[in-house]
């Protein structure tokens, strides 16, 4: 397996994480659209879950890739916990617009 | 009988003053509170009496009753702080029992006639039995704080008392001011407790007077008790000795608080609003004599310190014929008394501040019986003239009142210092006292003579005004105009009356009058039982009650002068009777105060009887001095003026203090920096999602580019 | 036993927010309450019965660990001082909750749920002996009374509670870092961790001047606002006008009291040459408070404001006491009746007024007068509660004021003396002045009953042509006010068992600093015959040292036994 690894170098796959993190970030602050933003949060959280796959890899550590397979269980769980959240939202204001939502301007 | 049981003497009452409140509580109850209140008194008095040969023979003696204060007293008793509630008795302590219960016993009986039926009934007696209670307690307590208590407690008693038509704004006021004089005078007093303290190490009697008789010379040291040595020595330290002279003159502030003197006097004829019997047995009789019985009591103290004694006796003589002017040209009958019974407290510190205390004494026991009956007659005149006081509203009652009119005579008699009345003999043995004194006294001699020429003006006058308003009053053509209002307070007669204040009261004796219209009926006597037959006893006392008192018994000055010379008043000096005119001072003395009375009751005759036009025209020739004394100096005026109202002033002036400056720098720290870096920081806080988002982008990379630069 | 005292409330409050259908009625959860905190008082008289009286310390210690490693834990010990407080807790409590029948509003089970947290967190304050665990109920107490203001308190709650909550937790902040000091401190002399009261004596007294001074300034800050000590007493009248009844009363009666048992407790002992060093000027600021806030009580309109502002003229006294460092305790002594007798007596007189507010929806003293008329039973229990605040002899009042008074007269004249106590003593004008001028527009005076909105009425009778007359006090409320009373005068006739079993304890917390200021003037005494020629005796010295100077001091007696 060491072998695959070897004709990619780490910094291959710390690059997709960044470039999978960084979409995610101008997605999550461009957009409007509640659940495009839930969804580019999702974005960020894999980009990260492959740079730590990756050090882990690199570093012959385990503790990585169980540490992502933890993220991804709570990623998942809050994934259903969001979009109920935000079907709740849309209920109230029947829009996605996150615009609709600055109760918490000073 | 054991002397013991005299520790209940306060006791009982206090029971019954719970009694008479819990009759305050049931319509039905309420009259029995005047029984149970004048038994209550009149079994201190019986206890009193029988207890009395055991309790006069021999020194004095402690009758402890329970602990009350202690701090640092060790399993035997003593050292350390201690106040306990026992008694202290000894000849003078009789003498004073005697008095409160004696003349309370009288007064209270009257007073349950002329309180009947009136709606406080039951709270009245509650308060006279408290002051009882409290009056006991001061005269017999064995150290200076039961004495403090007992002096705090009549000024409450007092107050509830002057305040008992607490409808009437005046009288509440008037109890208010009472209590608050009072209380300045309290503070001196606590005061001098806390100097004795410090200085003797104790508060008790039977340390603190041996203590000071020994530092005085009067006793032995050798003599000493191991507890007042202990108290001689502490005292005797050489940086205690100003301290020992200070504690007298604080203590005599107390003094002046209580026995109305110059310049705490002023609440003593505002007192006047309570009901006539509170005015005879506390506002003259009793609780205004405490400061004599106090001065009487610590007598070696204050003869330690060179200055307490003199001052005592300037006050007196200064108070004595400061209020006697004013009593001149008051209209209001009480008001002439209550000046008068300032007057005459002045004679008695007179008196006590010249070393005679057992003309301190005997005055104060002839005042209790005149003064008392003076009030208690003026009360009738009250009760009968429907709450009229004003003596230019009445005249000639004497066929209307003839015995209240034949008993005032006779209070009036004692009070001027007729030739062979009570008052007479008392009066004169101060006088006289002030004449040995300057003679035996070197350097203050003049200061002496002053005041007993002062002493003389004042029995002139005080015959005077004393005859002004029993002529006024009684003789001369029979006029009257009755008062609007009755004396009681208003008795709504079923519980569904209105609560109103208007309600009308009616007169007093149901029996023969008619009750609904109060000022429309004629002045009438009062009857015999339960109100004239007190009054005969008191007159008794004022007019041959000397007898009694100053001439049966081996010693000099009779029964009183063997029991002040038998307890801690007695002097340390003996009086030598000086001579005038070749004379004995006190021969001389008598004939001169006994030729001044009859002066001026002939005077008073003719300005108020005989002749009122004349009194009328030398009146208004003098009428900026008729409206001085008319307005009692303006004392009041002025210590409203000087202390009272910049004293508010600066209440106000500290409340908005405390609100705009010491709570606004409060409310100011906790609102500025929300107010200004707050407001700043709230421009970022947009409320949007995106926002936010790049915020933590922004901040995020920062961090890493700081990490970035630092790593490498 | 004594943890039964903490446990017993916070059960009683846990059961109250229980999700049973029979605490919704009024009747039922107030029952339940007064259940609850009878028994506490019931289960305080069993311990103040099993308690050592004559023990000159903390006894009967126990604990339970909590963060050994900072030998933390949660330790409890009692001495006289604290039982006395521990019972005038237990002894409220019941009576203000007696009091609240009809006080309180919409939401009573929340109202009693915050009440018996609050008694479990005083009560806890007072066991502590551990710092740490006293910091927290010291703190905690604040928690509950923050919403029995905030929710049940009058118009301007809010602004109360929010005040109240930041101005003492600010203080108590500066406390905290005192304490923490003191802890370390200990730690730097060799020892391990540890915040038991007793270690940190010894520790604490072994601190540079310097050091002293701090932990007192620290300590100060916290105690002084809550005590309140002027000029930082100004959260006090506006956390009173605002609080309900019972949170006055308990405010009044127990929680100022944490102040000064703080300052008794923690400050004088552990900071003895600070306390020497500054205690005149401590002692200047009570004074000056004595005199201020007794001025500001006269000019006020509002009933309660002027109890309120009253309870830091009386503090003042109490605090003076504190201070005052006489060789025979009684300042000392008498402070901590004072602290008793001003519980008893002004929590008495914010029940009185709660029962007018509760008729009359209104406490301006403009709008009512000669209540006595109307309500005489009233206005006897108001007379009788007034008296013993005025400090009338033979009420519970005088004795701690005198007391204290007594004690500074004779204080050392290196810490306060003879001045202290004669400014201080017009304090006692003032007192009367303020408060016979309420009795005067109150109780006194023609009747004059404030327009009443029939609606909080509906229950009392309103007879026809002369407008509202208020029915004067039932049952309940007598009973509420006449253990108070008794209580009153129990401690003001017969106060003599109760000084005796405060003697030593407190001898032993005054000790280090008495000992200070002595050495002091003999230090002082030992230069002036260092520099005159001709002997002095130094029994007799020059200088003028408090009464008994030459005896033993108590302290020693004590210890020897």
């Amino acid at each position: 397996m060491p072998e695959a690894l070897s004709t990619f170098a780490l910094s291959h796959y710390l690059l997709v994480g960044a470039v999978l993190f960084v979409l995610g970030l101008i997605g999550f602050v461009t957009r409007r659209n509640l659940i495009i933003m839930f969804l580019c949060t999702e974005m960020m959280f894999q980009g990260i879950a492959i740079s730590l796959v990756a050090f882990s890899r690199f570093h012959s550590n385990d503790t990585g890739q169980t540490f992502v397979i933890f993220v991804l269980t709570i990623a998942a769980a809050e994934a259903a916990l969001a979009l109920g959240l935000v079907v709740l939202l849309f209920r109230r204001k029947r829009t996605l617009d996150a615009q609709a939502w600055a109760a918490m301007r000073g | 009988m054991p002397i013991e049981v005299l520790k209940f003497v306060p006791w009982i009452p206090l029971l019954a003053a719970v009694f008479c409140c819990l009759c305050c509580m049931r319509k039905p109850l309420r009259p029995l509170a005047g029984p149970i209140c004048v038994l209550s008194i009149f079994t201190g008095f019986v206890i009193a009496v029988l207890t009395y040969t055991e309790a006069v023979a021999g020194p004095a003696q402690v009758v402890t009753f329970f602990k009350w204060i202690g701090v640092g007293v060790d399993a035997q008793g003593n050292g350390g702080f201690q106040a306990d509630f026992a008694y202290y008795i000894d000849s003078l302590t009789m003498v004073m029992l005697f008095v409160v219960t004696g003349i309370g016993s009288l007064v209270a009986l009257y007073a349950t006639g002329y309180m009947k039926g009136d709606r406080g009934f039951a709270r009245f007696f509650g308060g006279v039995s408290l002051f009882i209670f409290a009056m006991t307690s001061m005269v017999m307590g064995d150290n200076l704080i039961v004495l403090y208590l007992g002096w705090e407690m009549v000024g409450l008693a007092s107050y509830l008392l002057i305040g008992f038509y607490y409808s009437k704004p005046s009288a509440v006021a008037a109890a208010k001011k009472a209590f608050i004089v009072n209380r300045i005078g309290d503070l001196g007093f606590a005061l001098g407790i806390f100097t004795v303290y410090m200085t003797f190490g104790s508060v008790r009697y039977a340390e603190i007077i041996p203590a000071a008789q020994a530092m005085i010379g009067k006793v032995d040291v050798a003599t000493l008790s191991a507890s007042a040595l202990a108290a001689y020595q502490q005292a005797t330290l050489p940086h205690h000795t100003a301290w020992v002279m200070a504690a007298p003159l604080l203590l005599m502030l107390g003094a002046i608080g209580k026995s109305a003197q110059i310049p705490l006097y002023v609440w003593l004829p505002d007192a006047m609003e309570g009901p006539s019997p509170v005015s005879a047995l506390i506002h003259a009789a009793t609780m205004v004599t405490s400061g004599v019985y106090m001065i009487s009591r610590l007598l070696p103290l204050f003869e330690y310190s060179p200055y307490a004694l003199p001052t005592v006796a300037t006050i007196g003589g200064v108070t004595a014929i400061f209020a006697g002017t004013i009593a001149l040209c008051q209209y209001d009958i009480k008001r002439v008394f209550a000046f008068s019974t300032v007057s005459q407290l002045g004679y008695m510190f007179l008196g006590v501040g010249v070393l005679s205390s057992v003309g301190g004494m005997w005055h104060l026991i002839s005042h209790a019986f005149f003064k008392g009956l003076l009030f208690l007659t003026a009360g009738s005149v009250m009760h009968a003239m429907a709450g009229q006081l004003d003596l230019r509203k009445m005249s000639g009652l004497r066929h209307k009142m003839p015995v209240t009119c034949w008993l005032m005579f006779a209070a009036c008699l004692s009070l001027a210092g007729v030739p062979l009345t009570s008052g007479f003999f008392s009066k004169d043995l101060i006088i006289a006292a002030v004449f040995d004194r300057a003679q035996m006294e070197g350097t203050w001699a003049t200061g002496y003579y002053l005041l007993g020429i002062a002493a003389l003006v004042t029995a002139f006058i005080t015959a005077s005004y004393g005859f002004r308003v029993w002529f006024r009053v009684f003789m001369g053509p029979e006029q009257y105009e009755m008062g609007h209002e009755d004396h009681g307070a208003p008795e709504p007669e079923s519980p569904d009356h209105s609560a109103e204040d208007k309600a009308h009261q009616h007169g007093k004796n149901t029996e023969d009058h008619d009750t609904h219209h109060g000022h429309h009926h004629a002045p009438h006597e009062m009857p015999w039982w339960p109100m004239n037959i007190p009054l005969v006893v008191l007159a008794l006392g004022a007019t041959v009650g000397w007898i009694v008192v100053g001439f049966i018994g081996s010693h000099k000055y009779g029964w009183i002068g063997s029991m002040v010379y038998g307890s801690s008043a007695k002097p340390s000096v003996s009086i030598k009777h000086g001579t005038m005119l070749g004379l004995d001072v006190h021969y001389v003395m008598m004939a001169v105060s006994g030729l001044l009375a009859i002066g001026a009751i002939a005077l008073a005759a003719y300005l108020h009887w005989l002749n009122r036009d004349a009194g009328a025209r030398l009146a208004a020739r003098f009428v900026g001095v008729v409206k001085l004394l008319s307005a009692k100096y303006y004392v009041d005026e002025i210590y409203d003026a000087v202390i009272v109202k910049p004293l508010r002033l600066k209440a106000q002036l500290f409340f908005v203090i405390d609100q705009l400056i010491l709570d606004g720098l409060v409310q100011l720290v906790g609102w500025l920096p929300g107010n200004t870096l707050g407001r700043a920081a709230q421009k970022t806080q947009t409320g949007r999602l995106q926002g936010y988002g790049l915020g933590m982008a922004a901040g995020l990379a920062i961090l890493a580019v700081l990490i970035f630069i630092v790593v490498n | 036993m004594i943890p039964l005292l903490v446990i017993l409330p916070l059960l009683s409050a846990a059961v109250m927010l229980a999700p049973v259908k029979w605490f919704d009625d009024r009747r039922n959860a107030w029952s339940f309450a007064l259940l609850s905190t009878v028994f506490t008082f019931i289960a305080s008289l069993l311990l103040a019965y099993q308690f050592d009286w004559s023990s000159p310390g903390i006894t009967m210690e126990n604990g339970v660990e909590w963060v050994p490693a900072f030998g933390l834990s949660f330790s409890w010990g009692i001495d006289t001082i604290s039982l006395w407080l521990i019972l005038l807790t237990t002894f409220l409590m019941p009576i203000t909750v007696l009091a609240s029948l009809t006080a309180v509003g919409e939401r009573f089970r929340e109202f009693y749920f915050w009440l018996l947290i609050l008694q479990a967190a005083m009560t806890g304050t007072f066991i502590a002996t551990d710092l740490i665990f006293f910091y927290i109920c010291f703190e905690f107490t604040l928690v509950p009374l923050y919403f029995l203001i905030g929710v049940f308190g009058s118009g301007n709650r809010l602004h109360a509670a929010k005040v109240f909550f930041l101005y003492t937790f600010t203080g108590s902040m500066l406390t905290f870092a005192g304490v923490v000091y003191v802890a370390y401190f200990n730690t730097t002399l060799g020892n391990d961790w540890t915040f038991n009261i007793q270690a940190l004596y010894g520790a604490a007294q072994a601190m540079s001047p310097l050091q002293q001074a701090l932990v007192l300034g620290a300590m100060m800050a916290g105690f002084a606002v809550k005590v309140p000590l002027f000029p930082v007493h100004t959260w006090l009248p506006l956390a009173h006008t605002e609080a309900p009844t019972a949170g006055s009363v308990i405010l009044a009666g127990v929680l100022l009291k944490l102040g000064t048992y703080g300052i008794l407790r923690f400050a004088i002992p552990m900071a003895p040459e600070a306390v020497v060093t500054y205690g005149a000027a401590i002692g200047v600021l009570a004074v000056m408070g004595i005199l201020y806030t007794a001025l500001v009580c006269w000019v006020q309109t509002d009933v309660k404001k002027l109890v309120a502002y009253s309870s830091v003229s009386h503090l003042g006294f109490c605090v003076l006491g504190m201070f005052a460092l006489d060789m025979d305790n009684i300042g000392a002594i008498g402070a901590v009746m004072y602290m008793i007798n001003h519980g008893l007596s002004t929590g008495a007189l914010f029940l009185c007024i709660g029962m007018i507010y509760e008729r009359f929806h209104t406490r301006e003293m403009a709008a009512m007068g000669g209540l006595a008329r109307v309500m005489p039973v009233w206005a006897f229990f108001m007379v009788f509660f007034i008296m013993a605040s005025v400090g009338l002899p033979g009420l519970n009042g005088f004795i701690g004021e005198f007391m204290t008074l007594l004690g500074t007269f004779n204080s050392p004249s290196n810490v306060l003396g003879w001045e202290f106590a004669a400014i201080a003593g017009i304090g006692m004008v003032f007192a009367a002045m303020y408060l016979l001028y309420l009795t005067g527009k109150v109780v006194f005076g023609p009747l004059k009953v404030p327009h009443v909105d029939p609606a909080w009425v509906s229950d009392q009778h309103l007879p026809e042509g002369h407008g509202y007359r208020p029915r004067d006090l039932n049952l309940r409320e007598i009973g509420v006010l006449t253990p108070l009373a008794i209580a009153c005068l129990v401690f003001g006739l017969a106060p003599y068992p109760i000084l005796k079993t405060l003697e030593k304890p407190v001898a032993q917390l005054t000790a280090p600093a008495q000992n200070v200021a002595q050495a002091r003037l003999d230090e002082t005494a030992h230069r002036l015959v260092e520099l005159t020629t001709e002997p002095i005796d130094l029994n007799t010295g020059a200088l003028p040292l408090s009464p008994r100077s030459t005896a033993a001091p108590l302290w020693a007696a004590g210890s020897a036994d």
